[in-house]
């Protein structure tokens, strides 16, 4: 089946993350995939490519872009919750003026209608609040 | 069947009288992250009627430190199992 996951949690402040992580880790153990991850509220946070975490603890956003290269899935990331956060791809950066980006490679800015999209075509949803 | 997953403790946010007011017979319950602290005995008493559709998620027992504290009619499942609850459920819903 492929599986869609919505994480509100920001990395390291709530266990959604890990939650979400560890769940589409194990999704292929039983023949499934987490076809697309949505990144909503704080979630936002875990699409940053300036996170630098200790060496010693586990680096949250290598972790979503190992996910994406091994089982091709779509990190979608709500533009209105990541612009006013200071989540910013290139394009975004460049039409407001930014002096830089901060939106990891692996990730995507999309609007709410990616994920209805997502809970209309996907065999199942799973929700990651915090 | 479908699967609600409770991420709050019990003793410390009211949300669970939410999701029970919203279950019917079958549904059933996973604990996951804080909400696996209503599986110990003193939290059950919060979830009546669940019974032997309750589950709790076994990694989040084991980091609590709480695995043998579980009340007994609770369904202890890995992450696997719980992959396994979303198959069965025609839909997943999450209380927080």
């Amino acid at each position: 089946m492929n599986y869609a996951l919505i994480v509100y949690g920001a990395p390291y402040s709530q266990q959604a993350a890990h939650s979400a992580l560890r769940f589409a880790e194990a999704l292929p153990h039983r023949g499934h995939r987490a076809a697309t991850v949505f990144f909503y509220h704080d979630g936002i946070y875990n699409a940053t490519r300036l996170m630098t975490p200790p060496q010693d603890e586990p680096n949250l956003r290598q972790r979503w872009s190992l996910l994406a290269k091994a089982h091709n899935t779509s990190l979608l990331v709500c533009v209105a919750s990541a612009l006013k956060r200071g989540i910013v791809d290139n394009k975004e950066a460049r039409r407001h003026g930014l002096d830089g980006d901060s939106l990891a490679p692996e990730f995507e800015l999309t609007g709410l209608g990616q994920l209805l999209d997502a809970a209309l075509t996907h065999d199942c949803v799973v929700t990651f609040g915090a | 069947m479908v699967l609600h997953i409770l991420n709050r403790s019990p003793f410390a946010s009211r949300v669970h009288e939410d999701m029970l007011r919203a279950m019917v017979n079958e549904d059933r319950v996973l604990l996951i992250e804080d909400g696996v602290s209503a599986a110990l005995k003193a939290g059950i008493t919060l979830l009546p009627t669940i019974d032997e559709r309750l589950y709790a998620l076994k990694e989040d027992l084991e980091a609590r430190g709480l695995s043998q504290r579980c009340d007994p009619c609770v369904n202890i499942v890995d992450v696997d199992g719980f992959v396994a609850l979303t198959e069965q459920a025609d839909k997943v819903v999450s209380w927080f």
